[in-house]
């Protein structure tokens, strides 16, 4: 199969993530999301990942810029695709109330860079030493791109098939009037029509937009299709760049001609490297052998990516009320929620109880995601007991009212306001201390 | 092609079933936030400043007059002339936006702190070199810094008077022309170029009108729960004790006119009223035209009701004696149970960013 494909990916996504990074540091993310708040949430059994000081969150940055650089231009490329994976999860694994399911296919995506020969053609290592050059790499190494892809959008479109997105098209009946001073097409988001048709559309989009790039007829169609879908997205809700990385990851699907076409133009373009698309077919050399170490690895891999999003279905109660199995698993904007939590702190000795001021401790950012996330008034909790802990006080006993409110119903207790937290630890186990959310 | 045909069939004929099932008139969701905007402001956000701009000026002559000839009846006005800037600065404190945000942060922040730091005040009076300006420390300037000088702690008047020597009138004119500086500012601002951005800026995202109004008005009302009521009462967690002097306006004694003043404003802006009472359109309007809204202004006025009472029933005379009072107790509660109505609830069902550039959500 023609390496092309996979070379055009690289230097896209290698160009997206530059910008990215970019963008993340100009926005000055680096301080009011990582070096500013006096605490972290963290991922389950990730709790060892801790930010830097300010200077050396900065370094991150700077290495994780390079590394965009060595992957766009193939410099040092498993290297550079190496630091860019670890530079990258590192960050996103520092705070959970960060997460994004962008976030997570782009350390996805990085990590199966890494095992890719995606540098073997028009680079600059290939520049540097020729024999490197390959114009036929094995089919598995494109496949398995295609194949993310394919359970993201599937997995994303399956977990909109629900009662609130299709027969109340909620969330989309909230979000959409909201954006009304949206320009040109603006005014007919007052309309509960077309909350319908966006649900129903983004639903059968998600769900079956995979196939229609699988086939030659169907695949400009359903490319133009993907670009209105995410730009739409791009414009109406603040998702940053992932428009943008699905609009290139998707061209992968194209056929090797197309994207060699698309190597020879930018050669055009940059009136220079043309000697980087020299087809050095005199030695085919260091072809890529495909291990049975590498096989069975992938074959987990995809495992893990097919089964992992289902073990909501283990977990009893509706998931998006205790969000047990919610994340990894492309549920990407799918509810409106939110939560006001209070947390009263008594200490044990004497039975004195006060309330917290969570912004004292938390950023709005964090504020806002903590109060609705079960695991995370949990951790929070825990938090508190040992700040009072430190200040003196005994055995201090933490419980939280957390009134939540769902695609637009009343709010209500998502946690029972009279179970202390603090002696609750966090497991795979249901946590039974959550409300049952019975809608009907 | 004919897949694609067939498909988009499907879609229309659910609709067309959707929509007999639905009543018709709720089709429509729209609510034209522009006109909110500049209803509030109009009516609510630039009268109340121009009201306070009036009052500080009115403080601030007061001042002179009594720096030039300190006696009992001209500290009666200053303190008089006082009481009414205070009091008008709380039907202006939710609006900490636009002009109103300092360099040092919302207005409020910087020139509405209590408790002041009394040695931070007394040593900037007798420090030659102290440079208002360039000093970050909000709890020496501002409101509750003149009160402490023009009530005292605990001297009887004449003490007072007595006292102030021309160090002390110095910094008094200081922080008072700051006063005036600032609250001059802000109403010419809203008078010139920011109501019109204010308006222009309808949409929701981050950053917009609706979002900064919104935001304010939430911390705003936080702060009448956290600081006027929990700290005082010691019903914050690690506290041991209340303590009467956290209250705002320890030294004149006033805290509990000023609370009902504070969620006058607050009640103003859910509602949709002027401070003289006249209908205009706040978040109750735009609630009602949203889904789960109507369901949500219910709660909101149950509570709100309550929250009327609990004030009514606050003890007479200065709070600071009374902070263990359970009437302070039980408006500090009702005030937090409504908290997940203005809070949560009302933003979810809005669809306002509550985080000013925080991130990307999905």
């Amino acid at each position: 199969m023609s390496i092309a494909p996979l070379v055009v990916f690289r230097i896209a996504f290698g160009l997206v993530m530059l910008l990215s990074t970019a963008r993340y540091v100009r926005m000055g993310w680096v301080d009011t999301q990582l070096v500013n708040p006096v605490l972290h949430f963290s991922y389950y059994g990730f709790d060892w990942v801790q930010p830097l000081p300010r200077l050396g969150m900065y370094a991150v940055f700077c290495l994780m810029a390079l590394s965009c650089i060595g992957i766009l231009l193939g410099w040092y490329y498993r290297i550079a695709a190496i630091l860019f994976f670890l530079c990258f999860s590192y960050v996103e694994l520092i705070d959970i109330t960060y997460y994004l399911n962008h976030y997570y296919f782009v350390s996805i995506i990085s990590f199966l860079m890494i095992i890719v020969p995606a540098h073997r053609y028009f680079s600059l290592d290939v520049n540097r030493n020729p024999d490197l050059t390959l114009l036929e790499v094995p089919r598995w190494t494109i496949y398995i791109f295609k194949l993310q892809i394919a359970i993201v959008y599937c997995y994303a479109g399956l977990a909109k098939i629900n009662h609130d997105w299709l027969v109340k098209a909620l969330p989309l009946s909230i979000w959409l009037p909201a954006k009304t001073s949206v320009p040109l097409i603006g005014p007919i988001f007052q309309y509960k029509t077309t909350a319908y048709l966006f649900s129903w559309m983004g639903m059968l989009f998600d769900t079956f937009i995979i196939f229609g790039l699988m086939f030659r007829r169907t695949r400009w169609l359903a490319y133009v299709a993907v670009v209105i879908f995410h730009v739409l997205t791009g414009v109406l809700f603040q998702i940053g760049v992932f428009p943008i990385i699905m609009i290139f990851a998707v061209t992968i699907f194209f056929p090797g001609a197309f994207h060699q076409k698309l190597l020879n133009g930018i050669a055009r373009l940059l009136k220079g490297p043309n000697r980087l698309l020299r087809n050095n077919t005199s030695r085919q050399a260091l072809p890529i052998k495909t291990g049975k170490w590498l096989t069975g690895f992938l074959a987990f891999f995809f495992v893990f990516q097919l089964v992992f999003p289902w073990r909501y279905l283990l977990y009893p109660g509706n998931i998006f009320w205790t969000e047990e199995g919610y994340r990894f698993a492309w549920r990407v904007m799918l509810m409106e929620k939110a939560g006001t939590a209070t947390f009263y702190v008594k200490d044990g000795e004497n039975g004195r109880e006060g309330s917290v001021i969570n912004h004292q401790f938390l950023n709005p950012h964090q504020e806002k995601q903590m109060a609705m996330q079960p695991d995370l008034i949990l951790q929070f909790a825990h938090f508190l007991d040992e700040y009072y802990r430190t200040r003196g006080m005994t055995d201090p006993v933490v419980r939280a009212e957390v009134w939540v409110t769902l695609n637009a119903r009343p709010a209500r207790l998502l946690i029972d306001p009279t179970v202390d937290l603090s002696t609750i630890s966090d497991t795979w186990e249901p946590k039974d201390w959550i409300t049952s959310f019975d809608d009907h | 092609m004919k897949k694609r045909i067939n498909i988009l069939l499907v879609i229309l004929l659910f609709f067309a079933v959707s929509c007999t099932d639905d009543d018709d008139s709720n089709d429509h969701l729209g609510f034209d936030r522009a006109e909110m905007l500049q209803s509030l402001a109009e009516n609510l956000i630039i009268p109340n400043f121009e009201t306070l701009q009036t009052s500080v000026d009115g403080l601030h002559s007061a001042v002179n007059d009594f720096v030039a000839n300190t006696n009992e009846v001209n500290l009666s006005s200053v303190r008089q002339a006082w009481v009414n800037a205070v009091t008008d600065h709380q039907h202006c404190s939710a609006f900490g936006f636009g002009p109103a945000n300092l360099s040092l942060g919302p207005y409020a922040s910087v020139l509405g702190v209590f408790p002041v730091s009394e040695s931070k005040v007394e040593s900037a009076i007798t420090n030659p070199d102290f440079n208002l300006a360039g000093s970050f420390d909000r709890d020496l300037r501002g409101f509750y810094a003149v009160e402490y000088l023009i009530y005292g702690n605990g001297q009887t008047d004449a003490q007072l008077i007595a006292g102030f020597d021309r160090e002390r009138k110095d910094y008094l004119t200081l922080i008072t022309d700051e006063l005036k500086t600032n609250f001059d500012n802000i109403a010419n601002e809203w008078n010139t170029s920011y109501l019109q951005e204010f308006v222009a800026s309808e949409g929701t995202a981050a950053g917009s009108s609706v979002s900064l109004l919104y935001n304010e008005f939430v911390k705003d009302y936080e702060n009448l729960k956290n600081f006027k009521l929990e700290l005082p009462a010691g019903l914050s967690a690690g506290q041991t004790a209340s303590d009467g002097t956290l209250v705002e306006a320890f030294y004149s004694g006033i805290s509990r006119d000023l609370i009902v003043e504070h969620f006058e404003n607050s009640k103003n802006i859910y509602l949709g009223f002027s401070k003289g009472g006249q209908e205009i359109i706040g978040f109750e309007e735009y609630l009602a035209s949203v889904e789960g809204g109507p369901q949500l202004i219910t709660t909101t006025l149950e509570a709100i009701k309550q929250i009327d009472n609990a004030i009514a029933n606050l003890p007479q005379g200065r709070l600071s004696d009374r902070v263990d009072a359970t009437e302070v107790a039980t408006l500090r509660d009702l005030l937090q149970d409504n908290t997940a109505n203005f809070k949560s609830s009302m933003s979810s069902l809005l669809g306002i960013s509550i985080t000013f550039n925080s991130g990307d959500g999905d």
